[in-house]
């Protein structure tokens, strides 16, 4: 734990000074909440609805994208080489990997802690009559996206490759959760195959509290992210080697 | 003297292609040793190996004694690495680089503030040491480089081609701060690309090629396993008439190869060297032999032995080919 902090202090440090990664998260996102909900919002009853929609799918489509924190923060060009030198310290090994994932999960929880309460403040979006619940189960999809980046750095051994690879997973997943336009209105086997995304689990979830004030999904959907999150990690574990900072 | 690290039979192997053939290897207290090797000899390679940063498939480290397998904590306490490339965080200031890097080996407090100090001082940027580092020459940020290697003071600094790049005057610089280091009981391993630096710190050389270890010895003693040879430096007048460059320089190589004792003979532009046994006097027979061809001696230097020559007599190829 002692070597431990210095390093997450340094991982979280980088992150914040990154423009483009905390523009990622705010501006870009915050954004494409405006767009979509102005563009959409003939297609609801009211254009809150829209705002409502989108800010809730759209955030749980930021916590996935949380993935490409992680392997930015894992193994980027310009901090990769002083990375090197916490891998040839006493502390190298798995903190290193380790507070990579928790590092990218502080910075992007914090950002998109912010975007829901300015979602809330200026679009009117309500997040249920528990907005705390909404924040907490927040946290292990955030962990989730991290450890899905840390995880496919670990794999993949670049930080090209698997953020290639995860931002078209995470597209997959976020299309056919409903993060872009709800699937029930593709009809039964779209509807049912959209099942199968963990961004549909969380989705329902978040709407489920937000709008009819049911607490009912919340621990299936943090319980099972926990054991997905878990899996995660014993594999980091199992993958990561020193050697791919060379 | 007991060996601070004992390296013996190291192995590894890419894909199939051998890279490290079973290298053994002391490195004594207090010594610069210089590993040469000309490119893909697998100097990185057991650089890599020895800062525990890759896994060799066979063979053994051991550290003061120890095997280093299941004390690698305790011995990367004790190591200091200066990477190839610049390792820093150029949004940072060179002493919040420097008190990161000394905290991850356990220093904290006045400790911390002593060793960073300390380190500042070493590397001269005490006057920058608020500047961040991308503001810094490239000669101030491989002094920094190496100074956060140094700075919690390990036993052991392996350093791998720590001054690629950078001005003479900065490369004098870290040359004497390696020298500094050993005065002070520093042991320094050191890869290079430059003959002229193991001539000014080494204390021991080994020459590694094709994976495997084809020379040891010091800087004398390895100028005196090719001292038996005597190399001479003939500049030529090519005349601009000559139509036939190549026939004339064909002739002069045949003429030279016929003089007593003389066993190599490599032409470059105008300029040929000639390998020849040392103690038989042919000076004569070599300035007939390019003379009867028509050529106009310019020049002639005998030359003295040197670290590269002995490189090339052992590899077949310069150091930085």
């Amino acid at each position: 734990m002692r070597d431990f902090l210095p390093i997450f202090e340094m991982d979280v440090r980088n992150l914040f000074r990154n423009p483009v990664l905390i523009g990622y998260n705010t501006v870009f996102a915050g954004g494409l909440i405006l767009i979509m909900g102005w563009l959409m919002g003939d297609s609801y009853a009211r254009v809150s609805d829209a705002y409502q929609y989108y800010a809730i799918t759209l955030l749980v489509y930021g916590t996935f994208s949380g993935a490409m924190t992680a392997t930015n923060c894992f193994m980027e060009r310009d901090i990769k080489k002083p990375n090197l030198r916490i891998i040839y310290s006493p502390a190298g090994g798995s903190s290193v990997w380790l507070s990579k994932m928790l590092a990218s999960f502080v910075f992007d929880y914090a950002l998109h802690i912010v975007l829901l309460i300015l979602c809330g403040t200026l679009l009117g979006v309500t997040f249920g009559s528990n907005p705390l619940a909404f924040i907490v189960l927040m946290a292990p999809a955030e962990l989730l996206g991290t450890a899905l980046g840390t995880f496919g750095c670990c794999v993949l051994h670049s930080e090209e490759l698997a953020s290639t690879v995860l931002s078209l997973v995470v597209s997959l997943l976020c299309v056919l959760g409903g993060t872009f336009f709800s699937p029930d209105a593709l009809g039964g086997p779209v509807a049912t195959i959209s099942l199968l995304s963990p961004v549909r689990w969380f989705d329902d979830a978040f709407f489920a509290m937000a709008c009819d004030n049911d607490l009912s999904s919340f621990w299936p959907v943090f319980l099972g992210c926990s054991v997905a999150i878990a899996v995660l990690v014993i594999g980091c574990k199992h993958f990561f080697r020193t050697e791919d900072y060379l | 003297m007991e060996s601070l690290l004992s390296v013996r039979g190291l192995t590894k192997s890419f894909k199939g292609n051998q890279v490290l053939c079973g290298i053994g290897f002391d490195v004594i207290p207090g010594e610069v040793l210089c590993i040469l090797g000309p490119n893909g000899a697998g100097k990185s390679t057991t650089i890599n190996i020895l800062t525990a940063t890759l896994a060799a498939d066979k063979g053994e480290i051991r550290f003061e004694g120890k095997s280093i397998t299941g004390n690698l904590r305790a011995y990367k306490q004790q190591l200091g690495i200066v990477p190839q490339d610049i390792a820093l965080y150029e949004e940072l200031s060179a002493e919040r680089n420097l008190r990161f890097f000394a905290s991850l080996y356990g220093l904290r407090g006045s400790r911390l503030d002593a060793a960073v100090e300390e380190a500042l001082v070493f590397a001269e940027l005490v006057d920058r040491r608020h500047d961040q580092v991308k503001t810094f020459s490239g000669g101030m940020k491989r002094r920094l480089n190496i100074a956060c290697a140094i700075a919690h003071h390990p036993t052991l600094v392996i350093m791998d081609e720590p001054t690629v790049g950078i001005d003479p005057q900065s490369r004098n610089h870290i040359l004497e701060s390696i020298l500094r280091l050993r005065d002070g009981g520093t042991t320094v391993i050191y890869t290079t690309h430059y003959m002229e630096e193991v001539e000014a710190i080494s204390s021991r050389i080994i020459v590694l090629d094709h994976g495997a270890i084809i020379a040891e010895g010091t800087k004398e003693s390895l100028k005196e396993s090719i001292a038996s040879e005597r190399h001479c430096l003939v500049e030529v007048d090519v005349p601009e008439t000559t139509s036939d460059d190549t026939t004339v320089l064909r002739s002069v190589r045949e003429s030279l190869f016929s003089v007593d004792g003389v066993k190599s003979v490599s032409i470059e532009g105008a300029t040929i060297d000639v390998t020849s046994v040392a103690g038989i006097e042919n000076v004569d027979g070599i300035v007939s032999a390019i003379v009867g061809q028509g050529l106009p001696i310019k020049n002639m230097t005998s030359v003295p032995v040197s670290l590269e020559m002995v490189f090339l007599k052992l590899t077949g190829r310069k150091l930085r080919d």
